[in-house]
C-alpha cells in the first residue's frame, strides 16, 4: 500500500537507541513477571487452604526465589510469611516490590518513549507496592484481596499500553519482552504444578487442583468449553502448552513472538536472521509436538529444553540489539 | 480596608519590603480577583487543594530522588498554590531588559572567544577573565553556528524595596526549572478552575515548540535533522526536567554512552546501527562533555565531541564556555558591556556588588559585614554563601580567612529585601520572600521570552534564600495579557 505523506510527515522507523530498546524490553518483562508471580501466589494460596495435607510452598520458593534449602524449609509451611516474602521483602530479588521497582526504573529512563499515561500507571503501581507494609498486617488475613488488587494494577497497565502506545519499534520490543517472559512463566507454572505430582501425567485427576490453576490464569471457562473429556491433568497441560487460542499458552506466546520479532525486519541489522532462525526453530518444535511426543521425551526434560532455548533467545537479543557498550 | 478573612488574619507586612499582593493595607488591583477567590474559600477546601496538588506531583512522578541507606526516597519540590502575578506593563519592561542584557552578553561571548576587544579597550581587566575557571581556552577561535552562544537562559530577577526589578544572577550554562514552570501551570489549571481565563493569564505552553524550532534552525544539515537531549542520566536531580523536555519536543533523550564520534561526526547507537546526530541540547556540564578535552575521568561525556563541533558537524546548545559570562565576578561588568557593545543604558539594573579582589571594597565590606551577603564567584545553588546578618562571629571570622586567601573568588552584595508574596503554609497565609526566573530563548530569528517563568520561594520564615537545594519551593507565575490593563 502506498504510504500517504504530508509535508511534515517524518518516518523514523526502526531506529531506536539500543539503550532505549533494552529498557523498554526489560520494563515489559518485569511487568509480565509481576503478573505471573502474583497469579502463581494466588493459585497456590488457594490450594494451600484446601485439604492437601502435603501442601508445601517449596516448589514456588525454589523457582521464584534465591533461597537455599535450609531457608526454604524454615518458611515453606508458613503461608503468611511466604506471601509477605514474595510480595514485599527487600532481600528477595524477585519480590513484587523489587520487580515493580525495576520495571518503573526502566520506564523512568525512557519516559520520552512511553506515553505519559503508561508512565503514570507504572509510577502509581510503584508507590502502591512501596507503601505496602505486610509486617503483622491485617492485609495478610485475606491475601486473595491483596493479590487481586495488585493483579488489577497490572491489568490497568496492559490496557493503558494497548490504548495509548504508538505502534512502532518501541512497542514491538515491549511485546517481545512480554511474550518471552510469559512463555517462561508458563513453563515455570507447569513445572511447579507437575512437580507436585512428580510429573506423572496419569495421576492427579483431582478436579479442584486443576480448577484453581485455571482460575488463576483466567483459563477455566475456556477449558470447560474446549476440553470435554479425558484426563484433566493432560487437558490442562495441553491448554497451557499447545492451545493457540489461550493467551497464556506457550505456543500462543511463541506465535506472538514470531509476529513482533518479524516486524523488526531490517536491511541493516544483519543479525536479525540469526535470531529469526532460533525463534523459528523453537516455534516449530512446539507447534509440531503433542502430548505423545511430550511423554516420549519426558515432561521435565521437554520443559527444561524449552526454557533453555528461550533464555538463549534473550541472550541473543541482548547481544545483537541491546549491546550499546562497545 | 479590613476585608481579610481568617486565612489572612496573620498576614503582616514588613517595613521596607515590597509585597506582591498588598500595597500597605489594600490589595493591589491585579490581584483583586485572586485575593477574593482565596479569601472566600474555606480553610478546609484550601487544605484539600494543597493535598490534591501534592498527590498529582507524586503520581505523575514529578519528583527527585534522595538516596538514604540504599533506598530511594521520592521527594517533590514544594509547590505553593497561590500564584504570583506580573502585570502586562511590568512584563514589557522585563522583556525589554532581558533582551537587551542577553544581546550584550552574547556579543561579549563572541568577543571574548575571538578578538577580545573589550579587554584591549580596558573595559574588563584581563585577570578577571583568565582567572575564571569557566573560561574555556578550547573555545578560543571556535566557529559557533549563527554566532549564538546563549540559546537558553534563565535570568534571576528580584524586587527591591520600591518594587523595581533588579538582576540578581545570569544563568547562561544549563539553567533548570522550566519544566516546573510548565508543571506548575498544569496544576493551577486543575486546582484553581476558571481563574486563569478570568484573569487573562498568558499561556506558557508554547515553550517546547519554540525551543524545538530553534534547535531545528541551527542544525548543520537542513533536512530532517536528528536532535537529541544529552542527560547525565536518571540519578541527576534534574532528570525529570530532561525527560519532560525530550518528550514535549519529541526528541531523543540520550546519555553519553549512547553517542559515539567517528570521523568528526556524532552518531547515536540504535537497534539498526549508527545514526548521525545534528543538534545536541546538552544538560551535562562543560567539564564532563568530552573526556579527550576536559575531565578525563568523565563517563558522562562523548570522546571527540568537541572536535566534531569544531568541524561544524554538530551544533551544541548552549555553546560550551558560557560560564565566563555568568561568573559572579563578571556580573559586575554587565552594565558596562551593555554600554560598550550596544551603546545603550541598561534597562534592568544590577544589584550593587563589591569585588573583594579590590582592597578598598573588601575593607568596606568587612566593616559592614552584618549588612552583606558574600558569595563565591564560581558557585551557584546557594552553596558557599555567608549571610552577614545571621552568621555567628565564628562563622564570619572563618569566612573572612577564606576570602583573604583568594579574594578573586568572592563578591559581596548588600542584603536585599526580596519582595514577599502570600504563601499557604501551616494552614495560614503567610508572607515569604520570592524571586523570578524568566526563561529566554535565543534563536536565529531573535530572542523570545516565554510570558511566565519560575517564581521561587524561600519557604523558611525570614529566609532570603530561594534555591531549591536550600529548602526553596516554587509558585505558578501569571503574566497578564495587555487586554486586562493593569492599574
Amino acid at each position: 500500500m502506498e504510504e500517504v505523506k504530508t509535508p511534515g510527515y517524518y518516518q523514523n522507523q526502526n531506529k531506536m537507541l539500543s539503550r532505549v530498546a533494552d529498557s523498554l524490553y526489560w520494563m515489559s518483562r518485569y511487568m509480565e513477571r509481576t503478573d505471573g508471580i502474583l497469579r502463581m501466589l494466588k493459585v497456590n494460596y488457594i490450594s494451600s487452604q484446601d485439604d492437601f495435607a502435603e501442601f508445601s510452598w517449596e516448589p514456588v520458593l525454589k523457582i521464584f526465589s534465591f533461597l537455599d534449602k535450609e531457608e526454604i524449609n524454615k518458611i515453606k509451611r508458613n503461608t503468611n510469611e511466604v506471601i509477605r516474602f514474595m510480595v514485599c521483602e527487600y532481600e528477595n530479588q524477585n519480590s513484587i516490590r523489587n520487580i515493580v521497582t525495576k520495571s518503573r526504573d526502566n520506564a523512568k529512563s525512557v519516559q520520552d518513549h512511553i506515553t505519559k499515561e503508561v508512565w503514570q500507571c507504572l509510577n502509581e503501581y510503584y508507590h502502591l507496592v512501596k507503601e505496602l507494609n505486610l509486617e503483622n498486617s491485617v492485609l495478610l488475613e485475606e491475601p486473595v484481596s491483596l493479590l487481586d488488587n495488585l493483579i488489577k494494577q497490572g491489568m490497568i497497565y496492559y490496557g493503558t499500553l494497548e490504548v495509548t502506545m504508538a505502534r512502532g519499534e518501541g512497542l514491538y520490543f515491549m511485546h517481545i519482552g512480554k511474550y518471552l517472559e510469559r512463555a517462561i512463566q508458563s513453563i515455570d507454572i507447569l513445572n511447579v504444578k507437575f512437580n507436585d505430582l512428580s510429573f506423572d501425567l496419569e495421576s492427579g485427576n483431582d478436579s479442584p487442583y486443576w480448577n484453581y490453576l485455571l482460575y488463576s490464569i483466567s483459563g477455566y471457562e475456556q477449558n470447560l468449553k474446549t476440553y470435554r473429556a479425558g484426563s484433566q491433568a493432560q487437558n490442562t497441560l495441553h491448554q497451557i502448552m499447545f492451545n493457540e487460542n489461550f493467551p497464556r499458552s506457550i505456543l500462543y506466546s511463541l506465535n506472538r513472538l514470531m509476529i513482533y520479532f518479524g516486524r523488526l525486519k531490517s536491511t541493516t541489522n544483519k543479525d536479525y536472521h540469526k535470531i529469526l532462525f532460533m525463534l523459528g526453530r523453537l516455534h516449530s518444535k512446539v507447534q509440531f509436538s503433542d502430548l505423545e511426543t511430550l511423554s516420549e521425551t519426558g515432561l521435565p526434560a521437554f520443559l527444561s529444553a524449552l526454557r533453555g532455548d528461550l533464555i538463549k533467545i534473550g541472550e541473543a537479543l541482548d547481544m545483537y540489539y541491546f549491546s550499546y557498550s562497545q | 480596608m479590613s476585608i481579610k478573612g481568617p486565612l489572612f488574619s496573620e498576614y503582616s507586612l514588613t517595613n521596607d519590603v515590597y509585597d506582591e499582593m498588598f500595597d500597605k493595607k489594600s490589595v493591589r488591583s491585579p490581584y483583586s480577583s485572586l485575593f477574593h477567590y482565596i479569601n472566600d474559600i474555606s480553610a478546609m477546601d484550601l487544605a484539600k487543594k494543597e493535598e490534591l496538588a501534592k498527590k498529582i506531583f507524586i503520581s505523575q512522578g514529578i519528583t527527585f530522588t534522595v538516596y538514604q541507606s540504599g533506598e530511594g526516597i521520592e521527594k517533590i519540590f514544594p509547590f505553593d498554590l497561590i500564584p504570583r502575578i506580573i502585570t502586562a506593563s511590568e512584563w514589557e519592561f522585563i522583556e525589554k531588559g532581558i533582551t537587551q542584557r542577553l544581546k550584550a552578553l552574547n556579543l561579549f561571548l563572541i568577543d571574548i572567544y575571538s578578538d577580545q576587544f573589550i579587554l584591549k579597550d580596558g573595559i574588563i581587566p584581563i585577570e578577571t577573565i583568565y582567572s575564571c575557571p569557566h573560561y574555556l581556552r578550547e573555545m578560543q577561535g571556535m566557529p559557533v553556528p549563527h554566532q549564538i552562544h546563549i540559546h537558553i537562559s534563565g535570568i534571576d530577577l528580584i524586587r527591591d524595596t520600591d518594587g523595581s526589578f533588579l538582576v540578581l544572577e545570569d544563568n547562561l550554562r544549563t539553567p533548570s526549572g522550566v519544566s516546573y514552570m510548565l508543571e506548575n501551570r498544569g496544576i493551577t489549571k486543575r486546582i484553581l478552575p476558571d481563574l486563569l481565563p478570568r484573569n487573562n493569564v498568558r499561556t506558557v505552553t508554547n515553550y517546547p515548540n519554540s525551543l524545538y524550532q530553534n534547535l531545528v534552525d541551527i542544525s548543520p544539515r537542513s533536512s530532517q535533522p536528528t536532535i537529541v537531549l544529552l542527560t547525565p542520566g536518571i540519578f541527576n536531580s534534574a532528570y525529570f526536567e530532561h525527560s519532560t523536555l525530550a518528550r514535549l519536543m519529541g526528541i531523543e533523550l540520550v546519555e553519553g554512552r549512547d553517542l559515539v564520534v567517528d570521523d568528526h561526526k556524532v552518531y547515536m547507537k540504535t537497534t539498526n546501527g549508527l545514526k548521525q546526530v545534528d543538534v545536541i541540547y546538552k544538560r551535562v556540564d562543560d567539564e564532563y562533555l568530552d573526556p579527550l578535552v576536559f575531565n578525563r575521568a568523565s563517563l558522562l561525556g562523548v570522546p571527540g565531541l568537541l572536535s566534531a563541533y569544531r568541524k561544524g558537524n554538530v551544533a551544541l546548545v548552549n555553546a560550551p564556555g558560557n560560564g565566563v559570562a555568568d561568573d559572579k565576578a563578571i556580573y559586575v561588568y554587565v552594565p558596562d558591556m551593555i554600554r560598550y557593545y550596544l551603546n545603550e543604558e541598561p534597562i534592568l539594573k544590577n544589584v550593587i556588588t563589591y569585588q573583594l579582589s579590590i582592597l578598598e571594597e573588601k575593607e568596606f565590606v568587612f566593616a559592614n559585614i552584618t549588612n552583606m551577603v558574600i558569595k563565591r564567584t564560581n558557585a551557584s545553588g546557594g552553596y558557599g554563601m555567608l549571610m552577614g546578618n545571621s552568621a555567628t562571629e565564628i562563622e564570619i571570622s572563618a569566612y573572612k580567612e577564606q576570602v583573604n586567601l583568594d579574594p578573586r573568588s568572592f563578591i559581596a552584595q548588600p542584603i536585599i529585601n526580596l519582595s514577599t508574596s502570600p504563601c499557604y503554609i501551616d494552614e495560614k497565609i503567610q508572607p515569604r520572600r520570592v524571586d523570578l526566573r524568566p526563561f529566554a530563548l535565543y534563536g536565529p530569528n531573535g530572542i523570545e521570552i516565554v510570558p511566565g517563568g519560575l517564581t521561587r520561594v524561600a519557604l523558611r520564615k525570614g529566609s532570603l534564600v530561594v534555591n531549591s537545594s536550600q529548602g526553596g519551593g516554587s509558585k505558578d507565575t501569571w503574566v497578564l495579557s495587555k487586554s486586562k490593563q493593569d492599574a
